[in-house]
């Protein structure tokens, strides 16, 4: 079988086994849908028996999982309990917000993140150095929430000097026309700044740290003694020849991460009121909303898969020395 | 000498110098114009707006299928209903101006108003009322969400455009309350909805404007945000004095306050009693403590069992004394858990049914009052044989075990987390041992069923009318057998107390039906069962600068205003004239100067750049 016949069968084997796994681990939880949707209203014992039925939950276990799997093979996701709608509609309602936020916050992180660590690898010790790796360790240790509501309380609500200067939640400000007008576009920037600056503070962290690691690895290779040689400048020997070939790790966890953005942020789009994937998951498991939990579930784990399987196939783009392996 | 080679270059460094300069000044520049224009069209009040916040997210707006608050505060604002609750708390004529019943109690009469038109200009008329309770009555799916409501009707028919008669088919005393907005049943367009019916499961009514007859109209939804409302000028209780109102959803209440001090929302609901507090510095900010349609309580497991007397679960049987359990009542202060774990922002608790509708609430004469009284307690405790043992716990007289009992509460509720070391506590000073279990919400209602507990945190909360909130208390809500859920509350059963639910439920006189309610509160309160711990306020906040009468209402002696309608509140709440606020130029400053500091910075890098070679 070629490279890519081999990578596709193991990503199908992965799939089928979240399929099984997705479906168990949620239905292990303990639940009363019918209970928790109908709680404090008043309700008969009729329209009871009419929602368990409607529900599907006096089938037995096996007949539940059947249809779960017959239906998300013909890509049928199922159907939300609370909001009474498909789960596919539902997440593609969220997926914009979503790869908007991620988008922009992973671009961003790991144009910052590099940057650093390329400057703070190629001169180990120095001060850029020092302080960089001190901020982002500090910065990847403190909980995302915990920071999210700090910048929103200062700039959103304002604290003693500083005014309010963003909003303090949504993803447009109510009122105003949509559409792709260049108001609308800025409206938009501005509600994201916050919730994408919580999430850059966070992360950039791992890009700097890996990109560092291997700017100090590559240091003791001999060519850099010939390009010296040859008489390019250090930014050039940096720029030309160690940066790319310290770009591999790095473009392994940039696929890692690509891959998980579809799951959105939980935390920062709880703080922010961002309508996104993640706050989706979250209200799911109020109910607990199992279709709409099994739904994501599986979205955001095949995305995890899929892009690892492109990560695997442009390795061997990257880096010769696995496309003659 | 001068190198030739420098000239060209130089010229050419300064060139894109020069460039990026001009560039980034006219950037600054703009988005400095844009920023002082932006306020202005932010704020443009030739049409006032009300932004208040939502109270859940918000999923559909078919009033058959609706459950989230959010959905339905919507709904109830924007389709009409046979009778509203006024700012008393009592039935008042809406769609119906007056009504009538026949003799034998089964048949109501409703005269229907005329001249009202739905927001196509179709007429308002009874057809329109009797198809949409038929559809419930009739339709599995329609029946979704208010299906229990129309359970006691037999026939609704409309003999004229003004005429609207219902009958029952037991006397129902609480006819009134079957539609009301927000908390009943809307009546929607037939000539609109008879060709959704057929697809009514998935029907999520959000083509705007929809067409309906309230204070508002709603105009527009951005998913998962907020809906827009736009004002019914033709409304005969009166327009709003709000041209637009804007709903808008926030995940966490941290936020919601932020964008209420920072002016972005007018009008906040539900607010925790610090959120409170650190409000109260604000002088733009008017607090607004309501008293409360829910309590608090602490079931005590009298013993699960099934409609047909079986008993099952791992309750302590200590429990099933009801010594023990009015013991236990005694040795619980309530007024310092009011003062401890809400800042006094609630009620102690007593009565069953909450303090927002004055007209149902019940409190115990003082002689029969369990208020606070340790050493009552360790004397019915000793009278009900459960002498002190060596460790400061009673020994339980049959099994001669100590008597410790399991105390679950929410794990996702902070209020319970802050009561739980009370509670534990005061029992252990009468001499009852506490094992606090915290569990999710899901959890501990899948755990009550099951009947495996001794002392579980509950609450509820109560519309209008009591009958919901009382029927969880009644026989007929035990399990048929171990395995179902039932909807008990806490399997309390007691014969005297169903006659009397069944008897209100047929008393059409206010009077009557009341005090039989007063009755069945007392029966519950002796039995302790469920004792209430308090009734939470309301706690709502409204900036003062931007609308005024939003709260209706005189505060009370605690100073707690009486239970407001959002109904109400939405229509009267009036604009106040005020200068547009001035944060939103400072933001588009702070920008500019950054994008100006951004490319003097990145001019500088790139002029560095190109004469790196020179440097080198």
């Amino acid at each position: 079988m070629t490279y890519l016949g081999r990578k596709i069968a193991a990503a199908l084997v992965s799939f089928a086994l979240l399929l099984v796994v997705g479906f168990v681990i949620f239905s292990l939880m303990p639940s009363d849908p019918v209970a928790a949707l109908t709680r404090g209203r008043p309700t008969s014992a009729k329209q009871m028996a009419f929602l368990i039925k409607q529900l599907g939950l006096n089938q037995p276990v096996w007949e539940r999982f059947g249809h779960f799997v017959a239906n998300t093979l013909q890509g049928n996701l199922g159907y939300s309990w609370q909001f009474q709608a498909p789960v596919s509609t539902l997440i593609m309602q969220r997926l914009w917000p979503t790869l908007l936020l991620m988008g922009s916050s992973t671009i961003v992180s790991i144009a910052l993140g590099m940057w650093l660590g390329i400057r703070s690898g190629w001169r180990p010790g120095s001060l850029l150095d020092r302080t960089s790796t001190g901020t982002a360790i500090t910065l990847w240790s403190v909980p995302t929430f915990w920071l999210g509501i700090i910048l929103l309380v200062v700039f959103a609500s304002g604290l003693g000097p500083i005014p309010a200067i963003f909003p303090a939640g949504g993803m447009s400000t109510p009122g105003t026309a949509g559409g792709l007008t260049p108001a609308h576009i800025l409206d938009v920037a501005r509600h994201l700044v916050l919730p994408c600056l919580t999430l850059v503070l966070v992360i950039f962290a791992q890009y700097q740290m890996i990109m560092r690691s291997s700017m100090i690895d590559e240091q003791g290779n001999a060519y850099l003694l010939t390009a010296r040689a040859k008489g390019l400048r250090d930014d050039d020997v940096r720029r030309k020849h160690v940066v790319p070939n310290a770009l591999l790790p790095s473009v392994t966890l940039i696929f890692l991460q690509v891959g998980t953005m579809v799951s959105g942020a939980i935390t920062v789009e709880t703080v922010y009121s961002w309508p996104g994937l993640g706050y989706l998951t979250y209200q799911a498991l109020q109910i607990p909303d199992l279709p709409l939990l099994e739904g994501t579930f599986l979205v955001f784990s095949a995305s995890v898969i899929v892009f690892n399987l492109i990560a695997d196939v442009l390795y061997r783009y990257l880096d010769p020395r696995v496309r003659r392996s | 000498m001068k190198n030739p080679k420098d000239a060209p270059a130089r010229t050419r460094r300064a060139a894109q110098f020069v460039t990026a300069a001009v560039l980034g000044l006219s950037l600054a520049g703009g988005l400095a114009v844009a920023g002082a224009a932006a306020p202005a069209s932010a704020a443009s009040t030739s049409s006032s707006t009300l932004r208040v916040e939502a109270d859940t997210a918000f999923s559909t707006f078919n009033p058959f299928l609706a459950y989230f608050n959010g959905d339905l505060n919507v709904i109830g604002n924007i389709y009409p209903a046979l009778t509203t609750i006024n700012e008393q708390g009592q039935p008042a004529p809406y769609l119906a101006t007056s009504w009538s019943v026949s003799a034998n109690k089964l048949t109501w009469t409703f005269k229907i108003r005329s001249g009202l038109k739905w927001s196509d200009g179709t007429p308002i008329t009874a057809q329109d009322a009797a198809w949409t309770f038929n559809l419930i009555m009739h339709n599995s799916t329609a029946a979704t969400a208010n299906g229990a409501l129309v359970a006691n009707f037999a026939s609704v028919t409309a003999p004229n455009a003004t005429t609207l008669v219902i009958t029952t088919k037991q006397p129902e005393a609480n006819m009134l309350y079957v539609s009301n907005p927000i908390t009943g049943i809307p009546i929607v367009p037939e000539h609109i909805w008879a060709k959704d019916v057929s697809n009514l499961g998935n029907f999520k009514n959000m083509t705007f404007p929809i067409v309906g007859y309230g204070p508002w109209i709603a105009t527009g939804y951005v998913p998962n945000q907020y809906a827009t409302l736009t004002a019914n000028k033709n409304f005969f209780m009166g327009a709003p004095k709000f041209h637009t109102l804007i709903i808008q959803y926030f995940t966490n209440g941290d936020a919601a306050v932020a964008a209420l001090r920072s002016g972005q929302i007018d009008e906040i609901d539900d607010l925790t009693a610090t959120q409170y507090e650190a409000l109260k510095s604000d002088k733009d900010i008017q607090l607004v403590p309501s008293v409360s349609n829910s309590w608090t309580a602490i079931e005590l497991n009298p013993g699960a069992q099934t409609q047909s007397g079986k008993h099952f679960g791992n309750g302590n049987p200590a429990l099933q004394n009801p010594l023990v359990r009015e013991a236990i009542e005694l040795a619980v202060n309530k007024q310092e858990l009011v003062s401890k774990v809400w800042d006094g922002l609630a009620v102690a608790g007593s009565g069953y049914l909450p303090p927002a509708y004055p007209q149902w609430q019940w409190t115990p004469p003082a002689s029969e009052s369990l208020s606070y009284d340790p050493a009552k307690a360790d004397q019915l405790l000793n009278e009900a044989g459960y002498k002190m043992g060596p460790n400061g716990v009673r020994i339980d007289p049959k099994t001669h075990q100590p008597l410790v009992l399991r105390l679950g509460i929410h794990s996702d509720e902070t209020s319970d987390a802050e009561m739980a070391p009370y509670l534990q506590e005061w029992l252990k000073a009468v001499g009852i041992g506490v094992d606090v279990q915290s569990m999710s919400f899901n959890e501990l209602n899948a755990e009550l069923p099951k009947g495996d507990w001794d002392i579980l945190s509950d609450a509820w909360s109560t519309g209008p009318d009591p009958t919901y909130l009382l029927s969880i208390q009644t026989c007929g809500d035990l399990p048929s057998n171990s395995q179902s859920a039932g909807n008990t509350d806490a399997f309390f059963c007691n014969p005297s107390y169903d006659k009397l639910f069944n008897q209100q439920a047929t008393e059409f006189s206010t009077s009557q039906r009341v005090a039989t309610v007063d009755q069945m509160q007392q029966i519950l309160y002796h039995n302790a069962v469920d004792v209430v711990l308090y009734y939470p306020d309301n706690l709502s906040a409204v900036r003062t600068d931007d609308a005024k009468n939003f709260f209706y209402g005189t505060p009370a002696a605690q100073g707690f205003y009486p239970q407001q309608n959002l109904f109400i509140n939405w229509s009267t709440a009036t604009p106040v004239a005020s200068a547009s606020d001035s944060s939103s130029a400072a933001l588009w400053v702070v920008l500019a100067i950054v994008v100006v500091a951004l490319l003097a910075g990145g001019g500088i890098l790139v002029r560095r750049r190109s004469t790196a070679a020179e440097r080198e």
